[in-house]
């Protein structure tokens, strides 16, 4: 995976985590904000009641110290909610999202597709532990949380959902800053830049990046590499299970077609879905047709075309963000179909989506030569 | 120019790739435009190829749409089977007589459904197909020629000729009532103001440089032959094979055929040499190519490219002179001398020639009755090499194409589009 | 309104009745929902079977015509036709092909008929979600932007202009003419250089309907066939601007020539007295070749194909000039002994190899050799080279003139934005088609010629600028109204959700984004109605007049029952 700036990585800045790694991160936006560097900040907070959690566009910096980096579940995807604030402009304040990997990886995504304009905003993302299962969560959110904390400390992922176990991206940079806790000493953590705007925010910020961060990026590779290995194994497994159209049709059986999963995905961006539009809504001449071609016909019918259709229209940005299996409520292992699609799709034209903000949609890439193993099957 | 009494009406001569732009051209101006087409289908010699370079499309897709729309265009007179007899008159005001064969066949009654050639009993070489293949006296010289309708070829019809004066036998099989004995050729009279000369080339006849086996040695083909040989409407429908039925497992393909003879440079064979290699690897990939060139020609900003992507076909380029091609046990020997001065000599079962292109047969006879020159090589003159190369001595006649000088259909068209921007510009 | 689908089916003679039981498909097509008619004929392409179907629109007061009979390339615009004299959009019409796509394809006749059927039904389902589609008509401007003052710009210029029809010439420079200013002579004919140009650049001057701004570039054109608007500033003084509406451009902004620099082997810039073939040019205009000491040079070598390997072309006309400058030298220094180091000598043309052969003589060599490299051996240049055989050689000359590969001016990527077309090989502009349309652009209305184009010699230039004049005076003409294309792109406002996906893939320009709106929207006298956008919209925002949707989905359903 070849990266931009490869420079801007091989060094970093160690901040003072002696507070705790969450405090640390909420003192150096609060400073941010202060010094004026930022005028809001979007950042995960716990719902009053206690049970979930929300992106929140913090003005009062005071209000920051309720603020949660990480939350033990993904509610909303991140890029959708800063795809909401800057989706018909670039707006007047300069605003912080910090988030995931993958949601700030998906906030790119939507950039390149004229979804959020992220001039004004800087995307600082996290290494990230992996997130438990909504429904697990809201159920008994107390005990949950404190489940969470033991496993993330330990990175320890038993708990985190099935997708989240076979991430091998949860410390990819992308975005313009990251927050490296992995190989960083006792009570510190890394702060890495991956743009100029990460370059001049810091610099702002009188942060320095002259510090070695070699355990950072050692760390993140064994993880990387352990995972990998478990996301192969799991979906080989997956594949055997879901593989061929007998298979795919079984796997889509249980599905209503809800639409759950397209409503909550980041890159499904469509004001009205095609598989919402009139474009699928045929006249009854049509289905009492095909009752009578077939013999029968099951309502609400076309779910795994609305499967598959969806899978060709936003593979290529596919971040794996796992928003999609969370809420599917006939829990069809959705997310760990798309993402094992997402890598042979982007595979094909050598993409990673969102990894550079300037790296075009391979739709959009032409290139005389690709897609040799399509093009030359015949000759 | 004195608009009064001009005539507005244009006369193409030649229905090839010039004379389809610049029919084409004029129409959309909304001049009439009357085109004279010596052989009863358009195209010219373009369709006979299956591909062209440098991005080996499909010759007949190229050329179909502008034959369909040529066909289709109310403004453009389409008059195959005739020709030029006489010119009188200037720029403006040019009277012009029209020698039309009769076809023998309604074109508005025919539909092209080919019943009539079945049972025609006369059988004879289609020329077309380069003698390759058999027609009979009432046909069409290759599926999917345009116009879609056949001609009686009097010099071999029974009926024509005298020998079966009752034999119907194409008209009792038409449903159409289409086939006409009646139809006489016809003399036709046009009042044009501005003339296009656009009548294409013919190429050398490699009988006259014989150390090239042409005519005597067995599979020696000339390069149009070969482009039959390939043509998927064509004799074999597409099959490489020797004159046994074999597929070639070598070829050599020899540039320059005829070349000290013309003494100039023909522009488009190095090009299309090389097109033959992909001909041959794509139908058969193991066979063993090489060319024998002297310089190669490939100037132009694609042309290049072209030449390396066929160089990965892993064909052998050898610079020779003093080629020599004769029969050697059951195939071909290629004799010649390398650069080194060394002699060698190289068996293959195949043989292709590029010979150079020549003005027509009938050039020279037809630039008399045009009023315009030819120069030394026998092609339509320009009046200034150093401007426009369309442009004639006699005003209001124009040269476009392989008619003027050999050249790729890229530079024909370009020279067709010029002719027609002189007549719209010099005449209103 | 209630719809009226008259279904006619051709027997076209024994060719589709006697594979196709047509009597079965009007059986089969009589009793569907909406059609009022369904007959055969005999064969409706002639003159009796137009009229039938013109009486039978009229008299049985269809809404909607259905013909199944041969393809739609040979007679929809036929049976168009008919539709609009008889009364009816010519669009509500549905052509279905069961010939070559039936009677033709198989000897079964059972199959034949059952495909015709569903070739027949499908075409009605079709016809019945089409739409009327209007002929538009707009107002086009006939004058023309020509963008270069070379040979091939006041070529196109004086070929173009007419009382009722004004030029603009644009010229970088501050005078026109272009390189072959810098010609004293001209091949193959060897006549001076100014002898082409001189006296078309006053017939130029003297035409009030040509405006030539020179030292000036232009900085936009905005617009499209028929009706650009045109910016255009003066570089010397940007304040100054002209403003100026045209239907038509013409680039023939010339070439220029790579730089020796860049191969290093061959001394430029390194050695006096290596100059480039433009250099020498300019010498010998100016009177005399001299070495930089000031003496006439006793020996030169012509060096050919200079920065070849790099750029990845033969250009074409350096073989020639080659020679040309042999003659030069010999002209002006008889007793000049010159050596030609070229690859593969390229003299297409017919009186190019007679100027070759007129060429050779005493003290003119032709020496095939490659690894050329200029060193300096004591006060003469060296060539080293490797010849036909292999083996290394070296020749020492006076002078060394190199003959370098022909580039594209480094204002092509600019010009190429500003006019929206591509650059192609070796960065000059692309045609449309390499060989059937190689003065035209992919975009309407702009045309390139010349050197721009692509490296050629005078003869050819002139030849493309006369080429491209004669498309702009055969399409754009005074006062003829221009109809763009009927089944353009549209795309629905409220679904449109502003992701420009579709402008990308445009290969026309004739999307645009809508700032306010936040969303796309098509030129519809631009859009060619190629379906790329419809194919990259997701949500389907995106749909092509007479090819929505439903129409082909429709049509692609009854097909496949």
């Amino acid at each position: 995976m070849s990266k931009p700036e490869d420079s801007l990585k091989s060094k970093g800045a160690v901040i003072s985590a002696k507070t705790g790694a969450k405090e640390s991160i909420i003192d150096f936006l609060k400073k941010a904000m202060d010094k004026g560097v930022f005028d809001a900040v979007l950042i995960s907070m716990r719902v009053p009641a206690g049970d979930s959690f929300a992106y929140v566009l913090i003005k009062d910096k005071s209000l920051l110290k309720d603020a949660f980096p990480l939350p033990p579940v993904m509610s909303v995807q991140g890029a959708k909610a800063v795809s909401s604030v800057t989706r018909l402009g670039k707006g007047n304040m300069k605003i912080a999202a910090v988030m995931r990997p993958c949601e700030t990886r998906a906030t790119v995504e939507l950039a390149k597709l004229g979804q959020t304009n992220l001039e004004n905003i800087t995307l600082i993302s996290i290494d990230c532990p992996g997130v438990l299962p909504i429904s697990d969560f809201t159920g008994e959110p107390n005990k949950s949380m404190k489940l969470f904390d033991d496993a993330a400390k330990k990175w320890d992922d038993k708990i985190m959902r099935p997708v989240c176990q076979i991430c091998d991206k949860s410390s990819m940079v992308a975005g313009d800053v990251h927050i490296g806790i992995h190989g960083a000493k006792k009570d510190t953590f890394f702060i890495i830049s991956n743009s100029q705007k990460g370059n001049d925010v810091l610099d702002k910020l009188d942060i320095t990046l002259k510090e070695n961060i070699d355990s950072w990026n050692a760390k993140v590779k064994n993880i990387s590499e352990e995972k990998q290995k478990k996301r192969k194994k799991t979906l080989k497994d997956l594949k055997s299970e879901v593989g061929g159209l007998d298979n795919l049709l079984d796997t889509f059986s249980q599905c209503i077609n809800c639409h759950n999963c397209m409503k909550v995905c980041p890159i499904c961006y469509c004001r009205v879905c095609y598989f919402d539009s009139d474009k699928v809504k045929h006249p009854p001449e049509d289905y009492l047709q095909r009752a009578k071609n077939k013999g029968s016909i099951r309502f609400l019918p076309d779910t795994t075309l609305f499967q598959t259709g969806r899978m060709l229209h936003m593979s290529l940005s596919c971040v794996s963000c796992g928003a999609c299996e969370d809420v599917c409520p006939v829990s069809i292992p959705v997310a760990q179909i798309f993402s094992m699609i997402a890598d042979e799709t982007q595979g094909l034209f050598d993409y990673v989506s969102g990894r550079d903000l300037k790296e075009s949609l391979p739709l959009l890439a032409y290139k005389e030569e690709e897609l040799h193993e399509v093009e030359d099957a015949n000759d | 120019m004195n608009e009064k009494d001009q005539h507005t009406d244009v006369l193409v001569i030649g229905a090839g790739m010039a004379g389809i732009e610049a029919s084409l051209m004029l129409s959309k101006a909304d001049r009439k435009v009357h085109l004279v087409e010596r052989t009863s289908y358009t195209g010219g010699t373009a369709i006979k190829f299956e591909e062209v370079f440098s991005n080996m499309e499909c010759s007949t897709c190229m050329v179909a749409p502008r034959q369909q729309e040529l066909l289709q265009d109310k403004n453009i007179n389409l008059l195959t089977l005739a020709e030029v007899e006489e010119v009188k008159g200037s720029f403006g005001k040019f009277t012009v007589k029209i020698h039309k064969k009769a076809r023998y066949v309604d074109m508005q009654n025919c539909i092209g459904c080919n019943a009539c050639f079945e049972p025609c009993p006369v059988s004879l070489k289609n020329e077309f197909e380069e003698g390759l293949s058999e027609r009979k006296a009432i046909y069409v010289p290759c599926a999917g020629a345009l116009p879609n309708v056949p001609m009686i070829d009097t010099d071999h019809c029974l009926r024509f000729k005298g020998k079966d004066k009752d034999c119907k036998a194409c008209q009792e099989a038409c449903m159409f009532e289409a086939i006409d004995f009646n139809q006489k050729d016809e003399q036709l009279e046009l009042k044009v103001g501005a003339i296009v000369a656009a009548t294409g080339f013919n190429i050398f006849d490699s009988k006259k440089a014989p150390q090239y086996g042409y005519g005597k040695v067995d599979d020696v083909y000339t390069a149009i032959e070969f482009e039959r040989l390939y043509a998927s409407n064509g004799p074999t429908e597409g099959n490489i094979v020797l004159k046994n039925g074999d597929a070639p497992r070598s070829a050599a393909i020899i540039h320059c055929v005829g070349r000290d003879k013309k003494g100039y440079c023909s522009s488009v064979c190095c090009m299309y040499s090389l097109k033959f290699n992909h001909y041959l690897k794509s139908k058969i990939p193991e066979i063993k190519i090489s060319e024998f060139y002297t310089d190669l020609c490939i100037p132009g900003k694609s042309h290049q490219k072209f030449y390396e992507k066929m160089k990965e076909t892993e064909v052998d380029m050898i610079r020779a002179s003093e080629i020599e091609v004769a029969k050697q046990g059951k195939g071909i020997a290629v004799k010649f001398s390398n650069g080194n001065g060394k002699k060698s000599n190289l068996p293959v079962d195949m043989v292709i020639l590029a010979p150079a292109i020549e003005p027509r047969d009938d050039a020279s006879k037809l630039a008399k009755i045009l009023g315009i020159s030819i120069d030394e090589y026998g092609f339509f003159k320009e009046e200034n090499p150093d401007v426009s190369s369309v442009v004639t001595s006699k005003p209001g006649v124009f040269i476009a194409g392989c008619s003027q000088g050999a050249k790729n259909i890229q530079d024909s068209v370009s020279q067709a589009s010029a002719s027609v921007g002189k007549v719209l510009s010099l005449s209103k | 309104m209630e719809r009226k689908i008259g279904v006619y089916i051709c027997e076209c003679g024994p060719n589709i009745a006697e594979k196709v039981d047509i009597d079965k498909v009007i059986d089969a097509v009589s009793s569907i929902d909406g059609v009022v008619v369904a007959e055969k004929y005999k064969l409706l392409c002639s003159a009796d079977g137009k009229k039938f179907l013109e009486e039978q629109i009229k008299k049985q007061g269809l809404t909607h015509l259905v013909i199944s009979a041969c393809s739609p390339k040979d007679h929809e615009k036929t049976f168009m036709e008919v539709c609009e004299n008889a009364g009816i959009n010519p669009y509500l019409f549905q052509l279905a092909n069961i010939r070559e796509q039936c009677a033709w394809i198989t000897e079964d006749k059972d199959e034949a008929t059952k495909k015709a059927i569903r070739l027949t039904k499908a075409a009605i389902k079709r016809v019945r979600y089409h739409a009327s589609l209007e002929k538009k008509e707009i107002d086009s401007n006939p004058d023309v932007l020509v963008i270069g003052g070379g040979i091939a710009g006041i070529e196109a210029s004086l070929q173009l202009v007419s009382p009722d029809r004004k030029i603009y010439l644009v010229e970088k420079t501050s005078s026109l003419g272009g390189l072959i200013t810098n010609y004293e002579k001209t091949f193959p004919s060897m006549e001076p250089g100014s002898s082409i140009i001189k006296q078309k650049i006053q017939d130029l001057n003297n035409d009030e309907n040509i405006k030539i701004f020179t030292d000036s570039e232009v900085e936009e054109t905005i617009g499209f066939f028929g009706n650009f608007e045109v910016k255009v500033k003066k570089i010397t003084d940007v304040e100054e601007a002209a403003e100026f509406d045209v239907g038509a451009v013409v680039l023939a902004t010339g070439s220029t020539l790579f730089d020796p620099k860049k191969a290093p082997q061959y001394g430029y810039g390194k050695f006096d007295d290596v100059l480039t073939s433009l250099e020498f040019e300019k010498m010998n205009l100016s009177g005399g070749i001299s070495l930089k000491n000031g003496k006439p040079p006793k020996s030169a070598a012509i060096i050919h194909c200079v920065g070849r390997n790099e750029k990845g072309y033969c250009s074409e006309i350096c073989c020639m000039y080659s020679l040309k400058f042999v003659r030069y030298l010999k002209d002006k220094i008889p007793n000049i002994k010159v050596s030609n180091f070229y690859s593969d000598l390229c003299i297409p043309g017919k009186s190019h190899q007679k100027f070759y052969e007129q060429t050779k003589g005493n003290n003119v060599d032709f020496v095939r050799s490659s690894d050329v490299e200029v060193t300096k051996k004591g006060d003469k240049l060296d060539i080293n080279y490797k010849n036909e055989t292999g083996s290394k050689n070296n020749i020492p000359v006076d002078m060394v003139i190199l003959a370098p590969a022909i580039e594209p001016t480094s204002d092509a990527p600019k010009l190429a934005e500003i006019t929206s077309i591509s650059q192609g090989d070796g960065g000059f502009f692309s045609e449309e088609h390499e060989k059937i349309n190689p003065v035209s652009t992919s975009t309407e209305g702009v045309y390139i010629a010349g050197g721009a184009q692509g490296p050629k010699d005078i003869p050819k230039t002139i030849i493309q600028a006369e080429a491209a004049a004669g498309k702009i005076l055969s399409s754009l003409i005074p006062g003829r109204k221009i109809e763009p294309e009927v089944k353009t792109s549209q795309i629905s406002e409220s679904l449109c959700i502003g992701c420009k996906l579709c402008l990308s893939v445009c290969s026309y320009g004739s999307i645009t984004f809508d700032e306010a709106k936040k969303i796309s929207v098509v030129n519809e006298v631009i859009c060619r109605g190629c379906g790329n956008c419809v194919a990259a919209c997701p949500s389907g925002a995106a749909s092509v007049k007479h090819f929505t949707f439903n129409q082909l989905y429709q049509e692609l359903m009854e097909a496949v029952q």
